[in-house]
This record gives C-alpha cells, sequence and structure tokens, in this order.
C-alpha cells in the first residue's frame, strides 16, 4: 500500500474502477435509455395509432371505461392511463388472476385506438421496458444473483464517487479547465470535467440505487431487529399506499368516470390528469382514484383525489404523516426514476445519465492511456491485462450502442410471427454485443476503434431508413402529424449516428495527422531513440467522442 | 427550466470572471481589480436566487433537483465554450441575462 493517503486513494478509485467499470456503464446507459423507457416502447410498437390531437379527456375516459366493461368484468382492479407527453396512447391495464402456485397474477396493458375503442394489436416485444429492467436486472441472470451484483457495482461505484473527490486536487481551481490537450491530460480533463459538472447527480443516482434493494442487502439487519408485525409496518410506511375498500361482492351500477371527473376538475383547476385507478369495479364498494402529474417528489397526497364512484361522493384522503425516514427515503426513489420530471427536465436526466456513461468511459480509456507508453516499450508486447482492458473498452464502449442499435433492428425485422420473438429481440442484441466484445481480440486497436465507430454510425444512421421501408411511422408521416414520439426517436438517432460519424472521422484524421508527425519526427531523430510511446493514436483522438456525447 | 438554466450559467460566467486564468481567456481588456472583487459575491448572490426562484417555480423538492440539472447543463457549455470558443462567452452571458429577464416578466 501506499504511505500518504491521497496515494493510496488514488490507487483505490484506479482499481475499483476498472474492476468493475463495464458493468458500470452497462447499467449507466440502459439505466439512462430507461428514462425513456415508455417512449422506447411506443416506439417499438409500430402498429399504434398516431396522436389525435384535440380530444377532451372526457371522451378518452368514456372509450377506456367502456372496453374495459366489455373486456375486464370480474376483475378487480382497472388502470386507465391517459395520452400524455411520454404516451401518446390511450392505454388500460389490469391484473390478472394469479396462477396457481403464484403470488400475483401478470399485469397486462392495451392500447386502446380512440377512432374505433379497440384495443391495438401490436407485435410481440418487450420494449423500452427490457433495456430498463436490464440495469438492475442484468437479463440472463437469476433476480437474486443480479440484485446482488449491481449491488456490489453501485457499492464500488459510491466509492469511487468518493474517493474521486478526495484525490481530484483542484476540484476549484480547476472547476471550469478542460484543456483539449492529446494524450493523458486531455482524459484526465475530461474524465475530471465530466464528474464534476454531474457530481450531484452521480452520487444520487449511484446512493438511491442502492436503496433500491435495501431489504435485499441489509436483510439481516431488518430480521434481527424487526419481527414480521414490524417489518410490515415498516415497509408500510415506506412504501405508502391510498387505502381503498376491499369488493363487498355487491354489483352495483357505477357513474361514468367522465362524470366523477367533473369534481376533480374543481379540486385540481388547470392540473393535467395522469391516470386513473378504479377499486372494486361495479361493485357497491367502487372507488375511483385520480392522480395528476406529481408535484413533489415526496408523493404529495394531494395529488391524489379519491371518488366514491356509486355515489360521487369526494372521499377526504387523511393527509398522510411521513417520518423523515420515510420521506428521504422516497425523495430518493423518485429523485432516481426522474418520474417527477417533465419533458425538458427529462432529457436533462437523459443527458446527465449519458455525461455518466462518458465519465465511465473516459475513467476506463484513462487507464489504458496512462499504461501505454510503458506497455509498448515491452519487447514482447504488451500484457495480457493491458490487451484484455483495451479489448473490452473498445467491445463495451462502442459495442454496447451498437448491440442496442441491433436491438431496434430486431424489432423492426425480426418476422411478427416467430415464436418467443421478444425474447428473439434480446438475443439479437447480447448476440452482436458479443460479437463485438470478440472482434477486438483479434484486430489491432488502432483498427479497431475507427472500424466500430464506423459500423456504430451506420447502424445509427440507417435505423430511421429501415423504420421508414417497415413501417408508416416513419419521420415523413410523424413530422406532419406533431407525433414527437415518433419523430424525435428517429432525429435522435440520426443525431446519435452523426456523433459517431464525426468520432470516427476524427479518430482518422487525427491517426493520418499522428502518422505523418511520427514520421518527420523520426527523421529529424533517428540515431538513439527507440521507438517508444507509439502513441495511443485512435484512443487520444477519442477525446472528441467523448466531447460530443455529452 | 430555461430561465433556471440561463441565470446558473450566467453565475458560473461570474464565477470564471473571478479566476484570473479564465478571465485572460475571456477578455481581452484589462479589467479592474475593484469590479473583479465583486464578481464572485455578485456570483454567490445570483446562485442564490436562482435557488429561491426555482423552489418559487416548481415547489421546495423538485425545484433543487432542477437546478442541479440546470447547473450541470449550464457548466457543461460553459467549459466547452471555454475551450473552444473563449470570445463569445461575455456576449452569451449578456444574451442569457436578458432572455431571462424577459421571461421572468412575462412569466
Amino acid at each position: 500500500m501506499k504511505d500518504n493517503f491521497r496515494q493510496s486513494m488514488k490507487w483505490f478509485h484506479t482499481w475499483v474502477g476498472l474492476i468493475v467499470g463495464w458493468i458500470l456503464f452497462f447499467m449507466f446507459l440502459t439505466g439512462t435509455m430507461g428514462y425513456f423507457y415508455q417512449e422506447i416502447t411506443r416506439w417499438m410498437e409500430p402498429e399504434r395509432p398516431f396522436i389525435e390531437h384535440n380530444i377532451s379527456n372526457e371522451q378518452l375516459l368514456d372509450t377506456a371505461q367502456a372496453y374495459l366493461n366489455k373486456h375486464a368484468q370480474g376483475i378487480d382492479g382497472w388502470d386507465i392511463y391517459l395520452p400524455n407527453v411520454r404516451d401518446q396512447n390511450l392505454r388500460v391495464g389490469w391484473r390478472h388472476p394469479a396462477e396457481p402456485g403464484k403470488k400475483r397474477g401478470q399485469y397486462k396493458i392495451k392500447v386502446l385506438d380512440i377512432a374505433t375503442g379497440d384495443k391495438v394489436a401490436s407485435r410481440a416485444t418487450d420494449g423500452g421496458r427490457l433495456l430498463y429492467r436490464m440495469h438492475y436486472r442484468l437479463h440472463y441472470l437469476s433476480t437474486d444473483i443480479s440484485y446482488w451484483i449491481v449491488g456490489f457495482c453501485s457499492m464500488l461505484m459510491l466509492l469511487a464517487v468518493i474517493t474521486g473527490v478526495v484525490i481530484h486536487k483542484k476540484i476549484f481551481s480547476d472547476f471550469f479547465t478542460f484543456r483539449a490537450k492529446k494524450g493523458l491530460p486531455g482524459w484526465l480533463d475530461i474524465h475530471n470535467v465530466l464528474s464534476v459538472i454531474a457530481l450531484p447527480f452521480h452520487f444520487m443516482i449511484t446512493y438511491s440505487g442502492l436503496l433500491f434493494f435495501l431489504f435485499t442487502y441489509m436483510a439481516l439487519s431488518t430480521n434481527l431487529q424487526t419481527n414480521d408485525d414490524e417489518y410490515r409496518e415498516m415497509r408500510k410506511e415506506i412504501y405508502p399506499r391510498i387505502a381503498h375498500l376491499e369488493k363487498a361482492n355487491q354489483p352495483a351500477e357505477m357513474l361514468d368516470v367522465s362524470v366523477l371527473y367533473q369534481q376533480v376538475k374543481q379540486v385540481w383547476p388547470g392540473h393535467k390528469l395522469n391516470y386513473i385507478e378504479i377499486f372494486s369495479a361495479n361493485d357497491i364498494n367502487a372507488q375511483v382514484l385520480f392522480v395528476r402529474h406529481e408535484t413533489d417528489i415526496t408523493y404529495n397526497p394531494a395529488d391524489e383525489v379519491m371518488i366514491n364512484a356509486v355515489t360521487g361522493e369526494v372521499i377526504a384522503q387523511q393527509a398522510k404523516e411521513y417520518t423523515g425516514a420515510g420521506m428521504i427515503h422516497n425523495g430518493f426513489f423518485s429523485l432516481h426514476e426522474g418520474q417527477f420530471a417533465g419533458p425538458l427536465a427529462r432529457w436533462i436526466y437523459f443527458f446527465t445519465g449519458l455525461i455518466g456513461t462518458a465519465m465511465i468511459a473516459s475513467g476506463l480509456i484513462l487507464w489504458t492511456t496512462k499504461r501505454k507508453p510503458q506497455q509498448m516499450k515491452k519487447s514482447n508486447g504488451p500484457d495480457f491485462g493491458y490487451r484484455l482492458v483495451e479489448q473490452l473498452n473498445i467491445g463495451t464502449i462502442v459495442g454496447l450502442p451498437i448491440a442496442i442499435a441491433m436491438y431496434f433492428y430486431a424489432n423492426r425485422l425480426l418476422p411478427l410471427d416467430m415464436v418467443e420473438r421478444a425474447a428473439w429481440e434480446a438475443h439479437v442484441m447480447f448476440i452482436s454485443w458479443a460479437i463485438l466484445l470478440i472482434y477486438p481480440a483479434f484486430r489491432p486497436a488502432a483498427k479497431a476503434w475507427p472500424e466500430q465507430l464506423t459500423l456504430a454510425a451506420l447502424v445509427y444512421l440507417t435505423l430511421p431508413l429501415v423504420n421508414a421501408l417497415t413501417t408508416d411511422k416513419h419521420l415523413a408521416n410523424s413530422l406532419p402529424q406533431q407525433d414527437w414520439n415518433f419523430a424525435g426517436f428517429d432525429l435522435t438517432f440520426l443525431v446519435v449516428g452523426g456523433c459517431f460519424a464525426f468520432a470516427a472521422y476524427k479518430v482518422k484524421v487525427l491517426q493520418a495527422s499522428k502518422r505523418s508527425s511520427k514520421q518527420s519526427s523520426k527523421q529529424r531523430v533517428q540515431q538513439n531513440k527507440p521507438p517508444v510511446l507509439a502513441a495511443n493514436e485512435s484512443l487520444l483522438s477519442l477525446q472528441q467522442v467523448n466531447k460530443e456525447k455529452c | 427550466m430555461l430561465v433556471l438554466t440561463s441565470l446558473c450559467f450566467i453565475a458560473m460566467v461570474l464565477f470564471c470572471l473571478a479566476m484570473t486564468k479564465h478571465r485572460e481567456q475571456v477578455i481581452v481588456h484589462e479589467v479592474s481589480i475593484l469590479a473583479v472583487r465583486f464578481f464572485r459575491p455578485l456570483a454567490w448572490l445570483l446562485l442564490s436566487f436562482t435557488a429561491y426562484l426555482s423552489v418559487e417555480l416548481y415547489g421546495w423538492s423538485i425545484g433543487p433537483a432542477l437546478l442541479f440539472g440546470a447547473l450541470t447543463i449550464a457548466i457543461l457549455l460553459l467549459t466547452l465554450l471555454l475551450t473552444y470558443r473563449a470570445k463569445i462567452v461575455p456576449k452569451l452571458a449578456i444574451v442569457m441575462s436578458l432572455m431571462a429577464s424577459i421571461s421572468i416578466f412575462i412569466s
């Protein structure tokens, strides 16, 4: 171990970051996409109709209730999701009765066509939810194992964030400093800038991420300190739910939800209704809960209005008293998920997520950049460890974005009647990632970087084209319809593709300039200097990528 | 949100003008020492006002969350500008302050 404190922290930061860097990159990137998971799902179900402008909430509610009355009789709980910025279709959902041997039945959401009032039959896909669940459920592994792996990585991430602040000597005097230099200082600056500007986000997202599986990670503590009743009480306090009546099994005529909605309008003048839950539908105890867009990150009880669906009375809710701990817990949850965020704030979440992803990437690249000169001096080539890190860097930092694009391609191109189609979309993604991870092992790093970057640019730039060839939800239709959900998606692909293309171009230009300058300098000092520092051409120039990514 | 980001940006420009090495990047001619002394307190003042405004606009819990988001975007923009287009920073700061004050008055 090193003698002084900062040195040992530095050592710790380096190795902790390296061990879990790639998993963290995966978690950050898929989690960042998760901020748009509803939008992604809508894009991946292109059978859904375009946005319908200027339809009143009353009309939407009538359509939904008519559908539910027809198709979900006998189910206790109904949910109606109104079209909003994130998903511009009317949706209804309910939980099916549990199959024997299972705790809970499946929850299914159906998209309704407002024009016909019937459900839209869309292709089998897991949509954005798959990407977002992947960031803590790691897809192929079992739930328990994934939670522990994710927890371990987040824990180390938290340590890396804290030690990173400790070892950053000039955090204030270098606050705005970014020198676009080549090589190590450039990468160090990129890493520092990306870390410092979003430091509150990095800390918040890591810490709150750990809180999510509190009862898994700290099970021992809760088991020892509480009995079953206390445990239930505690969970009730931190996972608040509005109480509703149980079914009385006495059928009763329910008022129209659109009629009940008139009262809600008076309670929240000018506020947007978000979704509706109906408990014990068509029963004497039927109740309807109206929920507006969140106005408070700790779950404001005033965001919900409960109405007796038979008599039409507003049921006064007891203002819930949260304890300090409960409030902090809820606050961190909703900060992590960003459910409260409006469109602009959601984009900021997305960008800061990308900054986090780029921070991890730059840290990983920094590790190789720092060791490159020494490794290149070795007579029998760089060590296996060094080459492995380099390979994993290329395969993950550029490979994973390509793999995600392949997920979208699979969604558009796999045959619609394929068996286990949804599962195969994910398989395609992981197979392509595996190929891209292995590929750099057989190519020199200086070649593999620009090649994969070019590939990334190509796949992202052609996605809108494939979309146009396979569906009618392409830019030529979505822009005139002002359906920003569909249009924004294609436009984002073009921007991302453009960034990758620029990065690939930059890598090539820098490599070329490096080569010519190396040749000329070689001619000048031909005598004694060994051909060391066969520098990290492609890596160096990747600075540009990073600048762009953020 | 745009108001928050512009205000954060201006506050950050002031902070950065208070630092000699960045001031030289941004402004060619000499600035009096007295004026420089005011930059930092002014920046803190503006930042506190922005924090107050965020709470006023979005509530005590969402406001600060958005404030940090706005800060991140503002610093990123400023850092990139300092590296590549340092000269337009003062102009942009003036445009942004105009925009911010207009939108505060409108709302």
